[in-house]
């Protein structure tokens, strides 16, 4: 096994145990830091795949800012502590049926079929041809995805916001 | 980038909505200190210019061809579901006037959400690439999401919004899997060069995968039967205007990307109007299973109902599954009928939902025994209830029939002549629920004796405005042809 290989299931090893304990776990708090392992854990993928941007954005976005508001909420929210959350009580049984399932036929389809993959060589930045693309081919998209962010801000915003106006 | 430049002047209905949301969010902001009726009707007005401005804009000829490095399709199928959503943002809005349930509500979150919901639609009926399908279906679905919750004081809203989100959040994951698994298989995000990757190679069980994760995306937002479960919840909870919206905007657009990806996408057109599947999977037995459960499923649940708003919603769900006859066809004939049946859905569902907005003005209920008697307190409203109601239902020589007679004949011309059948025997079970509703306003008595109602020039307006078209429909079978024709002129990048 070579030094990359170790690191690579490492990182699995990482991604699915945190995720399980995410799923699994019954103390709020401790899924919230579990989450952080599992999204760390995600990065590394990208980095194995030569995604230089993408796993800088995975680290800066989802750990750096999701996370940490994540943490926030759930720190700041009252009593959050005594709070019992109802996770992996229900229905275990039909669930890992199905789960298993999903697995079975997923793992089946991603082995027998001849995947349309690309080999780019060495992994180089990505970052200039991504950008190029944002503002060329992609262009709409990029312009779309503002306008759902804006929309998902005031919708944030409208559905807290304490009702002052007579 | 000249290509971008280029695209803007046909993407003209689209930048109009912006620059009315734009300017509706700085005039929420500015009048923040004027009395909730006046900014109220400031934001109302501009939203309406707004919106009255885009549907002129996307009235006329498309152009043809494809916006923003194939971004976008400007074809007929665009041509004609952009004025549609513009008109069911306009009626929304007016709607919104009249509904109890927003009463003293603020409006500046809700016109600016309704003008992005308008935009993300024409861009979802456009989208014939992968990312920008995703992206215009999130832009649509995180909308809804707040507009059914609105009411944030309400608890139903609260639910309702909730449970959408959930189902929401999880079918559009779905559908994304599905979309990186093509994207796997093609090598491509384009659609017609999916087309042309999976006809050069069948993809084998893969493609199935793909075809069922992408089927529940689609299937969330048409609620299509099993993807239908938030639907009668998501309608009871949210305000009126905002499920007469939901009924028709997303549906419509909804199976417009059904049409894009399905035929655009993995299928090819032949020479006389038909379509073949490409890939090697025959996805027309999925189509017709979905069609088949969907209509049965809808039709017989909503005769249990008790509740007006989740008796229409199964209608709803009933009513895509008809649809869904159309898309089974594999013909152009096909995508005419649905977009015919859209087209005229639109004035049918909205009529019935206006109806339920006023009746529950002056009964402040959406259970059935609240229609009673309503003959005696306005034979107006009860005449204008039965139209839309026998035009849902398919009665000539209301509309509705010619709908469901186009979708069809759609399907005899393909051979389905038992899908045919099965559409007819479901239309006559959804005669009994909809006659039922009508046998409660006009036969039952109501409470003693209530006043007549009074409606207001807007009501009266309204009114008009959705029952001629319902009355009239059989004189303008042209302009139906015309309809069909033009949507049928799907973009075609070999």
């Amino acid at each position: 096994m070579t030094a990359a290989q170790v690191v690579f299931y490492g990182a699995c090893l990482v991604m699915l145990g945190s995720a399980l304990y995410v799923v699994l776990g019954r103390n709020l708090v401790h899924c919230a830091f579990a989450l952080v392992a599992t999204l760390v854990g995600v990065a590394a993928f990208y980095v194995f795949l030569g995604a230089d941007f993408l796993a800088g954005a995975q680290v800066l976005i989802y750990v750096g800012g999701i996370l940490t508001l994540l943490l926030f909420g759930v720190m700041l929210t009252n009593r959050i502590y005594d709070l019992k959350i109802s996770t992996g009580a229900v229905q275990v049984f039909p669930g890992a049926v199905a789960a298993g399932l999903v697995f079975a036929v997923l793992v089946w389809i991603i082995r027998s079929v001849d995947w349309n993959a690309m080999d780019t060589g060495a992994p180089g930045p990505t970052s200039e041809p991504l950008g190029k693309l944002l503002i060329g081919d992609y262009l709409l998209p990029f312009e779309i995805a503002s306008v759902l962010l804006l929309i998902a801000l005031m919708g944030a915003a409208m559905l807290v916001r304490r009702r002052t106006r007579p | 980038m000249s290509d971008a430049l280029a695209s803007l002047g046909r993407f003209l209905p689209e930048l109009l909505l912006m620059g009315a949301l734009a300017v509706v969010i700085v005039a929420d902001l500015a009048t923040q200190a004027w009395s909730l009726a006046r900014s109220r009707n400031l934001l109302v007005g501009l939203t309406l210019a707004g919106l009255g401005a885009a549907f002129v804009a996307s009235l006329g000829e498309p152009g043809g061809g494809s916006l923003f490095a194939s971004m976008i399709a400007d074809d007929g199928l665009l041509g004609v579901l952009r004025p549609l959503f513009a008109l069911t943002a306009i009626f929304t809005l007016l709607f919104s006037l009249r509904a109890k349930e927003l009463d003293g509500a603020r409006m500046g979150e809700m016109v600016a959400l309704l003008l992005t919901v308008t935009a993300a639609l024409m861009w979802m009926a456009g989208s014939v690439n992968l990312v920008m399908i995703y992206l215009s279906l999130e832009t649509v679905s995180v909308a809804s999401y707040i507009m059914v919750g609105y009411r944030s004081s309400d608890r139903l809203s609260n639910e309702a919004s909730l449970k959408y989100i959930l189902f929401g959040a999880v079918s559009t994951g779905v559908m994304l899997f599905g979309l990186s698994l093509l994207y796997g298989l093609t090598g491509t995000l384009d659609l017609y060069g999916v087309r042309a990757a999976l006809a050069a190679e069948d993809a084998g069980p893969a493609l199935i995968l793909v075809l069922l994760l992408v089927a529940g995306g689609i299937g969330f937002k048409i609620a299509a039967v099993p993807f239908h479960f938030w639907c009668p919840d998501v309608y009871t909870g949210a305000s009126t205007p905002v499920t007469a919206f939901l009924s028709v905007g997303p549906k419509a657009a909804g199976f417009a990307v059904l049409i894009r990806f399905f035929y655009s996408g993995i299928a090819q057109p032949g020479a006389d109007g038909t379509f073949a599947a490409v890939g090697g999977v025959d996805w027309q037995g999925l189509i017709i299973v979905l069609a088949v459960v969907t209509m049965t499923l809808g039709n017989v649940a909503a005769l249990l109902q008790t509740n007006m708003k989740r008796l229409l919603a199964y209608s709803s769900i009933a009513h895509a599954g008809t649809i869904l006859i159309g898309a089974a066809a594999l013909s152009s004939e096909g995508i005419g009928a649905i977009v015919t049946y859209l087209v005229i859905y639109l004035f049918m569902n909205l009529g019935a939902f206006l109806v339920v907005i006023l009746v529950h003005r002056v009964t402040g209920t959406f259970e059935l025994e609240g229609y009673a008697g309503f003959w005696k307190r306005s034979p107006l409203l009860t005449v204008a209830m039965g139209i839309f109601l026998f035009s849902l239902m398919g009665i000539p020589p209301f509309a509705g029939f010619f709908a469901k007679l186009y979708v069809f004949a759609a399907a005899v011309e393909a051979e389905l002549g038992w899908l045919a059948v099965v559409g007819v025997l479901n239309s006559a079970v959804a005669a009994f629920y909809y006659i039922k509703v009508l046998r409660i306003m006009a036969v039952d008595p109501g409470d003693g004796e209530l006043p007549a109602l009074r409606f207001s020039r807007l009501d009266g307006a309204l009114l008009l405005a959705l029952v001629t078209p319902n009355v009239v429909g059989i004189l303008f079978g042209g302009a139906l042809e015309q309809i069909s024709e033009i949507a049928q002129r799907l973009l075609d990048l070999a």
